[in-house]
């Protein structure tokens, strides 16, 4: 709840503070509907990856390896597409089938050989992006995707940026999966207590794989927006939008250590951090120094680390406050000792 | 004027969560007095001692050392006020020696400083011998046994200079040589007046040792006597409080056809090995014996978290596989575990979340939850079992011990099971809600489910259960009728033949 207040006033601020005229008497900058659009547009990707992060980080799991899959993915749709001459669609299910395979790896090492996510997808991260980049040789990029199918990441289809529309989607889809449906109560028992819920006869395992599972999913189709909005697809697609994408979940207010968290909550992120990113570029004190990129990523920071601490803050105070009544209990201090 | 007691305890209480495991205790120590604490398990004694030594704050209630009253009383602030307790488990550093681990509670002073390595062995040499102990100061105390760790635990508290000594089981683990030589250093101590509160489960300790006898029932003291007045009946009827056959509800069961069977059941990874069993709809049958005989061992076997490797199951006549949870609750068998703040109940969630957990199959048809349904079932249950909750939205972690217990029963109740394997249902409960479970038990046979009742409690399985099976060693060593004695039923979880002692 206080994210969107947070949000609310950045946005405020940005509108009133990035929004100028220009000499020949156009509105420019943070208010044009313009810009808003490009914001929405720009943040589906790190929104998807956010969405598919969610539910890992609900079941107390992690999942470094979703920006890289997205790279990986890229390059297989591109390669699809391009050298074997598939159809962009044959192409796209196909990529989509390959992020699915990703975080099936995940989710096979994590819930059979019981490693720890954290190592298992920082060990994915290198291997996926490394793959993307041997595939490519480092340097191929695929190009000349045809209008149909850069209309998905550069145009708009009922007056919104086409791409959004897949983004609301899979957010709606997120949401009731893990609001409305037994597979989200299932993620949170395992995020709280594990052992509890393996006790209470749930498939953790399942469960446990089916989060990493849609991740990678989400990931891929992540990997294609990406492509339709650049024209381009490219081994160091992405590159570290997951930091962006956990920052966007914990900033939503789901703990990092399992159980409590909302999908709403993963969207407010999201959309905190967008607005912030963007806003910053139109403010023009910022635009003379030329520091928009660097200004944002100190800013993000802070922004997390202040909601982590208001977070904890009521917890600790209620702590702190001494208990509730011993009266019987006399005042004096102990003897100091000899 | 009489001298004012060593330490004075006026109406302590404490609460952890919802379970009060202190509603009003008084006890007092005089200088040169080994004064005996008794009680159950969970009447509240490790609590007592933790309060004492500083390490919980109690919610109510004076303590006064030598007749100063005293707040706020940390680690530090007991340990300065000469207050020292020789644990169990002695907390020492196993990699250092004897004289150094002496060292570190005994030396005051900044972190910068020359050490006196032969003022500290000195020292050391001299404590060991105050109390008779044949340890090389230079040792290092992982290659001491455990009797021998607890006598440098003493050496640190006479080297402190303690007015009050508090020691909780401290012969558990000894042998009658070490036991004797324990004896005298406590008589020691008492001579240089100190008050040494003693805590033990051997009633024979306490009437050669002690001098007064405080017994804990419930959280509350129910008596100090001195023993001198006092005999082992005695002591025990003021711990048990109640006659046994009072607590339990009558058995009123006709036990009917066979439901669960047990054909040399083993599982190499747990220990369970050769283990047959018949369990009758509308029977309870006990599973008594020592911690670690294989009875949660062979309800984790049942339940499908170590499946059997040989041996077979039946239920129904019809031979099953249980190889997870998941398997053993689609055929029935329910679990409500041992520990169960770790696997009864998700503390965090909810209870309707809670009692829902095991049903989501068939409560929510295609995965979707119904909330509305939900509630209804733990609206049921929390009026069935009469959980006391500030209603279905309350965090399980926010309830009592034995509501938290219903709780976990009554989400394997809704799976409508036809075996309920009941781990320990009544550690740390309440007697309050110990009887109702009992009674909610009893009910449960009564309908015709066939119950396996894993307990500690030895008049807890006698008087709950229509045959006991008793464990040891991984399998049943004897089958009991319902009707044995305690004497019986320990000496088969002992493996001896007759009762010994």
């Amino acid at each position: 709840m206080l994210l969107l207040y947070v949000l609310i006033a950045e946005w405020l601020f940005f509108y009133f503070a990035g929004t100028t005229t220009n000499r020949r008497g156009i509105v420019v900058g943070f208010g044009t509907l313009d810009r808003q659009f490009d914001i929405l547009r720009h943040s589906c990707e790190i929104g998807l990856l956010a969405l598919a992060l969610t539910p890992v980080i609900i079941t107390a799991g992690i999942d470094l390896s979703v920006a890289s899959l997205l790279g990986l993915c890229a390059i297989l749709f591109g390669k699809f597409w391009h050298d074997a001459g598939m159809p962009i669609p044959l192409a796209a299910a196909l990529a989509l089938g390959c992020g699915a395979l990703g975080g099936a790896l995940n989710a096979a090492l994590i819930t059979t050989l019981r490693l720890p996510p954290l190592i298992v997808t920082l060990g994915t991260y290198s291997l996926f992006r490394g793959l993307a980049e041997a595939i490519t040789r480092g340097s191929a990029t695929y190009t000349n995707f045809p209008e149909s199918f850069l209309f998905l990441g550069q145009e708009r289809w009922l007056g919104l940026p086409t791409q959004a529309w897949l983004f609301f989607a899979v957010a709606a889809g997120v949401w009731v999966l893990v609001h409305r449906m037994t597979f989200g109560r299932s993620f949170r028992a395992i995020g709280f207590a594990p052992d509890g819920a393996r006790y209470a006869g749930l498939p953790v395992n399942r469960r446990v794989a089916l989060a990493y599972i849609l991740a990678g999913l989400i990931a891929a189709l992540a990997a294609i927006i990406y492509t339709a909005r650049l024209g381009q697809a490219k081994a160091d697609a992405g590159m570290g939008y997951e930091l962006f994408a956990i920052t966007a979940v914990v900033l939503g207010g789901t703990s990092i250590f399992g159980g409590t968290g909302s999908v709403h909550g993963t969207l407010l992120g999201v959309a905190a951090i967008a607005v912030l990113k963007n806003g910053l570029a139109s403010l023009p004190v910022v635009m003379r120094m030329n520091a928009a990129e660097e200004m944002a990523g100190l800013l993000t920071g802070a922004l997390l680390l202040l909601a982590l601490t208001a977070g904890v803050l009521p917890r600790l105070w209620a702590q702190r406050r001494p208990p509730p009544a011993a009266p019987a209990i006399a005042s004096s201090t102990p003897p100091s000792p000899a | 004027m009489p001298v004012a007691p060593v330490l004075q305890l006026r109406q302590l209480a404490k609460s952890f969560g919802g379970a009060r495991a202190l509603r009003g205790v008084d006890f007092d120590l005089q200088a040169g007095e080994v004064h005996a604490l008794l009680g159950e398990n969970g009447a509240g004694k490790s609590t007592l001692i933790k309060i004492v030594t500083g390490a919980h704050q109690p919610d109510g209630g004076t303590i006064a050392v030598g007749g100063e009253p005293v707040a706020d009383l940390t680690p530090a602030a007991a340990q300065a006020l000469g207050i020292a307790c020789v644990y169990q488990q002695p907390a020492l550093f196993p990699d250092l020696s004897v004289a150094e681990n002496i060292a570190l509670r005994l030396e005051r002073g900044g972190a910068f400083r020359t050490v006196g390595w032969r003022a500290r062995r000195e020292c050391a040499q001299d404590l060991l011998r105050r109390i008779g102990a044949a340890i090389s100061p230079e040792a290092e105390v992982h290659s001491l046994s455990m009797p021998e760790q607890q006598l440098v635990e003493i050496a640190c508290a006479l080297g402190s200079g303690a007015r009050i000594v508090i020691m909780d089981e401290p012969t558990a683990s000894l042998t009658h040589q070490e036991q004797h030589l324990l004896f005298g250093v406590v008589r020691d101590l008492r001579k240089n007046g100190v008050g040494v509160i003693y805590i033990s489960h051997r009633l024979e300790e306490i009437f050669a040792l002690a001098d007064r006898v405080t017994v804990l029932r419930d959280g509350e003291s129910v008596g100090t006597h001195p023993v001198a007045a006092m005999d082992e009946a005695g002591l025990i009827r003021l711990m048990v409080g109640r006659e046994v056959a009072q607590i339990y509800p009558p058995s009123e069961a006709a036990p009917g056809a066979v439901v669960l069977a047990l054909r040399g059941v083993g599982c190499t990874a747990s220990g369970v090995r050769d283990v047959t069993l018949d369990v009758r709809a509308g029977e309870i049958v006990g599973l008594a014996g020592l911690v670690g005989a294989g009875r949660t061992e062979l309800a984790r076997v049942l339940f499908g978290l170590t499946p059997a490797d040989t041996g077979e199951i039946l239920l129904h006549g019809q031979r099953v596989t249980l190889r997870s949870p998941q398997e053993a609750v689609a055929l029935g068998i329910a679990y409500v575990p041992e520990d169960r703040r770790r696997h009864g109940v998700v503390l965090e969630m909810p209870i309707a979340h809670n009692m829902t957990m095991a049903v989501h199959r068939r409560l929510f048809r295609g995965a979707w939850l119904r909330f509305g349904a939900e509630r209804s079932l733990a609206l049921d249950y929390i009026r069935d079992l009469a959980v006391k909750c500030t209603g279905p939205d309350a965090p399980g972690g926010s309830l009592s011990g034995g509501n938290q217990q219903k709780v976990s029963l009554a989400r394997w109740l809704a799976t409508k099971p036809k075996v309920l394997i009941l781990d320990e249902p009544t550690q740390g409960v309440d007697v309050g809600a110990k009887s109702e479970i009992h009674k909610i038990v009893r009910r449960l046979a009564k309908e015709g489910l066939a119950v396996l009742l894993i307990s500690s409690d030895l008049p807890e399985v006698i008087g709950m259960s229509d045959r006991i099976g008793v464990m040891r060693g991984g399998t049943i060593t004897a089958m009991l009728p319902g009707t044995a004695d305690p004497h019986t039923v320990m000496a088969a979880a002992l493996g001896q033949e007759e009762t010994a002692g």
